[in-house]
């Protein structure tokens, strides 16, 4: 059933309940003249332990794409002992096809920033670091004007409404990145807070225990917070029925997928924009009735549903349900970020899959050999391949060098392999007749090959 | 060339100041200083890097080392427009190729170069964050949403 009101655009037009056109920057008084704030205040009467409970119990999960649950990881902090603790706000939404978090900024900063208040209240944390890729130029005086705006109106600051949080007066402030997508991983974007290269961090220690400046540090991303306040407002209650529960007869441990998400669609598509449904609402849903199908004269062939990094769905899994289970269900690595990249027919797979191993040839830190290497040699090969001249062995060693390189085969730090590792391989197994055809010619055909 | 003048000046240091307060390490304040002097220069001379690195109390090596690290940050001069082209699969499957393409060959340079009279650098980057307004691209500051090629060189040709 679709979504029937929207809840974190409830203040952004968007289609099926506004125009586009209609879409303007909310600035603090309309924000509360239209309820919010509310939401800080009854979380201000709580507890700080109680606003966690509440998290935890709505189950909200990661919306930066791992969906990790916010309430465990705001109760994996360590207690307070004084000192600093800080909260870094992942704004770096870098990952290719994925433009969720720029429709919060633009249009409703307010909503994260209550979000944001709410989450510096109940986990202690005194210093909120707002970390915003660099190439967002717009986005900067937006959001320093709804950041002044929440200053002048005692969010933060010295008559901060919050209180003195670990002896020291709330703080929020913005930290432009500078062009670099590793950044966006956690530990990446915490060195680049620190003024130093964004190179990821060997985990553990997760930020929550040694984060920013070696001090307990949340990160969240943008959506994420932005829930926040619903929760507080509506109870978890409400938030569970959004979105899609366990499947019938799991153990209440197993995560679900609750609540509403942010969707990007782009490509060819008739109206190519950021809507919100459940978590768990068909791709086919959001290409055919959110984004109004197919440009005239255009042909689905296949989507990437989650950022590059996830992987890719053929025209016989159109109607996968977005959801946090749809890595398992569909042999993807996962929801990601749920912006959709719509590959039409005509358009060459070849050709995807080595635009997808360039961005993460460019965009490799470099610290781990089998990353900085790999990424190089995918490149190298898929466009050996594009260009017509690949053998059955290079798309062996395609294969190879891509299942070696991530987290998970366990040879890097951070899972920027992991994304190239699966974008490649997902689409190479998916459409392997387009592969193979390019490959076996048979002057190409490699020795080792035709000698069996 | 070094010059005798500092680029960083009074005024920017006053700007700063409360910049380096917000956070407990002044290293920390090495991004916002590299943004500054590069808006005021245009890009990052090895000398500004040193007088950064003089007000954060660092050394030298540690400025260039995080500022190399950064595709934003320019260590040769850029021309007075730069042209970013987003080149990621959004863009490249709504017709990116061959809009690099008649950029390419209206400016009569490749992408990474600059035009002789300084006027125009050409880049090819990854995603901008505006993919449902595909191809899109950046001069300067300025997001360019849906391009049409035609426009985007009436655009170009009225720069001044
Ligand atoms: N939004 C975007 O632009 C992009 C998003 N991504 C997404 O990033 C995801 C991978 O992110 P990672 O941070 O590497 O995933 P992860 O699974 O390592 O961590 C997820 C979050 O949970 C926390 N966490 C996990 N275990 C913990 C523990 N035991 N104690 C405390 N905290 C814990 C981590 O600190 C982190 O905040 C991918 O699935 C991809 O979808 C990737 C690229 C770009
Ligand atoms: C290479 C890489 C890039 C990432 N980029 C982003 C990003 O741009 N924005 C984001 O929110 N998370 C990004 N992540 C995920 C973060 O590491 C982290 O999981 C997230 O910010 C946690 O917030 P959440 O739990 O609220 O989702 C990235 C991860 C990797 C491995
Ligand atoms: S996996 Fe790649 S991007 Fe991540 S730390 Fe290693 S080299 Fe850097
Ligand atoms: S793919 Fe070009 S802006 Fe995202």
């Amino acid at each position: 059933m679709a979504l029937e009101k929207p809840v974190l655009t409830k203040r952004i037009p968007t289609e099926p309940w506004g125009r586009h056109e209609d879409r303007h920057y909310v600035d603090y008084n309309e924000y509360v003249n239209t309820g919010g704030y509310q939401a800080l205040d009854k979380s201000l009467q709580m507890d700080r332990s109680a606003v966690i409970d509440e998290i935890k119990a709505a189950e909200i999960r990661g919306r930066g794409g791992a969906g990790f649950p916010a309430g465990m990881k705001w109760s994996f902090l360590p207690p307070a002992d004084g000192g600093r603790r800080y909260l870094a706000i992942n704004a770096d939404e870098s990952e290719p096809a994925t433009f969720k978090d720029r429709l919060l900024i633009d249009y409703d900063p307010h909503q994260v920033v209550e979000g944001i208040a709410i989450c510096m209240y109940a986990c202690q944390l005194d210093t909120a670091y707002f970390y915003m890729r660099g190439e967002y130029h717009d986005q900067r005086a937006t959001l320093e004007r709804a950041f002044k705006e929440a200053y002048d109106n005692g969010i933060f600051g010295p008559n901060s409404r919050l209180g003195q949080i670990n002896g020291r007066n709330p703080e929020l402030f913005l930290h432009r990145g500078a062009g670099a997508y590793v950044c966006g991983e956690e530990t990446g974007l915490l060195n680049s807070l620190e003024g130093k290269r964004g190179w990821p961090r060997i985990k553990p220690p997760f930020p929550a225990v040694a984060g920013a400046f070696a001090r307990p540090t949340i990160v969240n991303n943008v959506e994420t917070l932005a829930c926040v306040p619903h929760v507080m407002e509506n109870g978890p209650e409400w938030f569970k029925s959004l979105g899609k529960g366990r499947p019938e007869g799991t153990p209440p441990h197993v995560p679900a997928s609750f609540g509403t998400k942010l969707i990007g669609v782009s490509g060819p598509v008739v109206r190519p924009d950021v809507y919100e449904e459940h978590l768990g609402v068909k791709m086919s849903y959001a290409i055919e009735t959110l984004a109004g199908g197919m440009l005239p004269g255009m042909e689905f062939k296949a989507a990437i549903p989650g950022g590059i990094s996830m992987g890719v769905l053929t025209k016989d899994e159109y109607d996968a349900p977005l959801d946090f289970d749809i890595g398992k269900k569909y042999g993807i690595l996962g929801l990601g970020t749920a912006c959709i990249t719509v590959i039409p027919e005509g358009y060459s797979m070849i050709s995807c899959a080595r635009n997808l191993a360039r961005f993460y040839a460019r965009e490799s830190c470099g610290q781990c050999t089998p990353c900085r290497e790999g990424t190089e040699w995918l490149y190298k090969l898929l466009t050996r391949i594009e260009a017509g001249e690949g053998t059955t062995k290079d798309l062996d060693l395609l294969l190879e060098v891509a299942s070696s390189m991530g987290i998970m085969p366990g040879t890097t730090i951070c899972g920027l392999s992991d994304g190239a590792n699966w974008a490649v391989r997902t689409i190479v197994n998916k459409f392997f007749d387009e592969f193979d055809a390019a490959v076996s010619k048979n002057r190409l055909v490699s020795l080792s090959v035709a000698n069996n | 060339k070094p010059q005798s003048e500092p680029y960083f000046t009074d005024d920017m240091k006053r700007e700063l100041d409360s910049v380096v307060t917000r956070y407990p390490r002044k290293q920390a304040a090495t991004l916002p200083c590299l943004h500054a002097m590069q808006e005021k220069v245009g890009w990052l001379p090895p000398q500004a890097m040193e007088e950064i690195a003089d007000y954060l109390d660092l050394e030298a090596s540690e400025v260039m080392d995080t500022a190399s690290f950064y595709e934003e940050f320019w260590l040769k001069p850029k021309g007075k427009y730069v042209i970013w082209l987003c080149q990621s699969i959004s863009c490249e499957i709504m017709g990116e190729p061959s809009l690099t393409q008649k950029v390419s060959e209206f400016l009569g340079i490749q992408p990474g170069e600059t035009t002789p009279d300084g006027k125009f650098t050409l880049m090819k980057v990854e995603c901008l964050g505006y993919c449902g307004d595909a191809p899109c691209g950046l001069i300067n500051e300025d997001i360019q949403q849906k391009i049409n090629t035609d426009n985007l060189l009436d655009v170009i040709k009225n720069l001044d």
